[in-house]
């Protein structure tokens, strides 16, 4: 077949041009200047680009020369176009615009969820321990002070948080309770990977009456350890950092804060779910040990009450968007469905 | 400084025109169909994506009607990418499961971050031909740790007062060891107008967060917590669009004045002269519609920002060549590596000076 292209010719290690017409004819090859052929080769001795709609054919010639075609549509039939073909295609155009929205929510909202909760099931203990250990640690060093509460009263805490593991077959090797005090955390507590349990001197003192509310605390924060929360959120945020790289890494910064959007929106969600197991988990274990579901609900009324007087800061009213910015459920939420599981 | 006063005046230079003649909607196709393969691949076509997007921008891309060539190959940038993914995957898995070893990871960074920039830099410059002739770039490892790594911290000792001259230094670093073919380029950018762009963008920043604050006080009649909290949503979307609003018009002036600075007193010496007039209203409505245009598009608006703003940019340079242009000869081979270059991708260190 027969083919002739009008276009510039580079020559080699130059920039050189000259206007010319490329012939391909068979195997053969020709470059006229002026109708003079100034050049002649076979196809073995050439590339030829990729096709791209509205890129210009570019052949390039063993020897460093290269021609440029002057049209942007015209097209060897040396090289494959299947790739032009799809993003020229109305059809395949239309069906991508549906696609990728659908595939994207797919792979961020339910399949990577799905593949982090089971893959953090393969993960060795060690891990978990180790990753519980050097946190403590750094926490240690950086935003918990030693406990200003007496000592007595401490180990009156402690011995309860025991007497509680014994009856529910936990190990008290593993969910060690300590106490301290933050002011960076206030009134809080949490539970690391590896079962270290803290609370803080602020919390306790809130809840000094009522050690059953401290009990249901406790449990909501071994409850995350239990169903491997600090696991599954290191994992989903390392796959979303991987999704967003690999698939999007020439997306460009605006379309990428959007993804990224998505994922911290999916990522909320996830956090909010977990709450709500380890609220559950609480509930549970406070039955077995005889304690009322309520117990819950009062620990968390006290952090509604301390919330109001601390910073005047309405923490319920989490209206409009706000609420899907947020790690956790509402409140009244959570003291509802203690009071629901109570009855 | 007008860079028509340094060079030698025997040498007769003309003006060319500056086009791009990329049109939103056949790039569109193009950018659909590469998100979709790179989807259903798990990530591996985003390489050749990556390739067929660039070839778009710089062949529509044209100087003197002559069009830039990006010669980068899929498989290069595959390769790349996947060790620079290898690299994260390990680097979140240590810094997440194992925080105290990931401070040594971090630290080991601030080691490897200049030599991702001069790997990206040189591989970005050779990637890129005009007239058949490629781009080159000199810069080495300790001269790009000292100005990414150790002017940085000077700036940031000198409570930020050196900052304007640390950035000069930085775009100094990419601009005069950048070359194309065997001709480098020679740059007189003044550390005056850093410091004076850096003024001007300070000053609208104190204007601007002193006039919402203003707005807020007035709607609410307080600036307390509480206040804060009554937002209605309506009011939580005005806030944003007035702070975005700010961002980009900062992002605007210091695009605008730094970019009009580095063309007007960048050259290729009896070659090539630029000249950059952007307009710092009309790029901030450029880039803020853009923005608006993504967001209410869910993204679909991505690849119409992307033509326009690359018109925008070409229509606001203009360039003077010599007759030289058509006699610069070109002795590179081919080895590099893509490596450093999707590491910067894929962290995020982009350095880009126009």
């Amino acid at each position: 077949m027969k083919q002739q292209l009008a276009g510039t010719y580079y020559f080699p290690k130059s920039s050189r041009a000259a206007s010319v017409e490329l012939l391909v004819n068979g195997e053969m090859v020709n470059l006229y200047q002026d109708k003079k052929c100034i050049m002649a080769t076979n196809t073995a001795q050439l590339s030829v680009s990729s096709a791209i709609p509205g890129v210009a054919l570019e052949v390039d010639f063993a020897d460093g020369g290269k021609f440029v075609a002057t049209n942007s549509g015209d097209r060897l039939s040396l090289a494959s176009g299947k790739l032009e073909r799809l993003e020229k295609s109305v059809k395949w155009v239309l069906a991508s615009v549906l696609l990728v929205p659908l595939l994207i929510w797919f792979g961020v909202a339910v399949l990577m969820p799905k593949l982090v909760t089971e893959s953090v099931n393969y993960l060795p203990d060690e891990v978990a321990q180790e990753m519980g250990e050097q946190t403590f640690y750094a926490l240690k060093k950086s935003i918990l002070d030693p406990s200003e509460i007496a000592k007595s009263d401490r180990e009156q805490v402690i011995n309860q948080w025991q007497q509680a593991l014994d009856k529910l077959g936990l190990s008290r090797e593993k969910f060690q309770l300590h106490i301290y005090k933050s002011d960076f955390l206030a009134a809080n507590a949490f539970a690391l990977p590896n079962g270290t349990v803290v609370i803080t001197d602020q919390l306790l003192i809130s809840l000094q009456d009522n050690p059953d509310a401290i009990l249901a605390i406790l449990l909501h924060e071994i409850g995350h350890v239990q169903r491997k929360h600090s696991m599954r959120i290191v994992a989903q945020s390392i796959s979303n950092t991987i999704i967003v790289a690999v698939i999007f890494g020439d997306l460009e910064t605006v379309a990428e804060l959007l993804v990224g959007t998505t994922a911290a929106l999916v990522q909320n969600a996830f956090s909010r779910d977990m709450e709500r197991e380890a609220d559950t988990y609480a509930f549970e274990k406070l039955v077995e040990l005889g304690i009322p579901a309520t117990a819950f609900a009062e620990a968390m009324q006290s952090f509604l009450d301390l919330n109001h007087s601390a910073a005047d800061l309405p923490a319920t009213q989490r209206k409009g968007l706000l609420r899907y910015l947020a790690t956790h459920p509402d409140i009244e939420e959570r003291i509802a469905r203690a009071n629901q599981y109570a009855k | 400084m007008d860079v028509d006063n340094t060079s030698k005046q025997e040498v007769q230079f003309n003006e060319v025109p500056v086009e791009f003649s990329g049109r939103g909607g056949e790039f569109f196709g193009i950018w659909i169909v590469n998100v979709l393969l790179s989807i259903v691949t798990l990530g591996i076509y985003s390489a050749w994506a990556t390739v067929r997007t660039k070839s778009y921008f710089y062949a529509n891309t044209k100087l003197d009607s002559h069009a830039f060539s990006y010669l980068a190959k899929p498989l290069q940038i595959l390769k790349g990418r996947l060790l620079a993914i290898a690299f994260v995957v390990i680097y979140s898995l240590v810094s997440n499961f194992f925080p105290l070893a990931g401070l040594f990871f971090s630290i080991a960074l601030i080691f490897i971050f200049p030599w991702i920039i001069v790997q990206g830099l040189r591989f970005d410059s050779r990637m890129t031909s005009y007239r058949n002739v490629r781009f080159n770039f000199h810069g080495t490892y300790g001269a790009a740790f000292v100005t990414f790594i150790l002017l940085p911290i000077v700036g940031v000792l000198s409570v930020y007062l050196a900052m304007p001259w640390v950035m000069k230094k930085m775009n100094e670093f990419v601009l005069s060891n950048t070359s194309y073919g065997e001709q480098r380029l020679t740059t007189y950018i003044e550390t005056k107008q850093y410091y004076l762009t850096a003024l001007l963008v300070l000053l609208v920043t104190v204007i601007g967060v002193a006039a919402i604050f203003a707005i807020v006080y007035a709607a609410l009649g307080g600036l307390g917590l509480a206040a804060f909290a009554g937002i209605s949503t309506a009011a939580q979307i005005a806030g944003g669009l007035v702070y975005f609003a700010l961002i980009f018009l900062v992002n605007a002036i210091f695009k605008v004045k730094i970019r009009n600075h580095v063309f007007n007193s960048t050259e290729f010496e009896d070659l090539a002269k630029f000249r950059s007039n952007m307009a710092i209203l009309s790029y901030f409505s450029l880039i803020a519609t853009n923005f608006l245009a993504i967001i209410f598009s869910l993204g679909f608006a991505y690849p119409w920002t992307a033509i326009r703003t690359a018109r925008y940019l070409a229509k606001s340079t203009q360039a003077k060549i010599s007759d030289k242009a058509s006699a610069v000869i070109d002795t590179m081979g081919d080895h590099n590596s893509s490596f450093g270059d999707e590491a910067a991708d894929a962290f995020d260190v982009g350095v880009s000076v126009i």
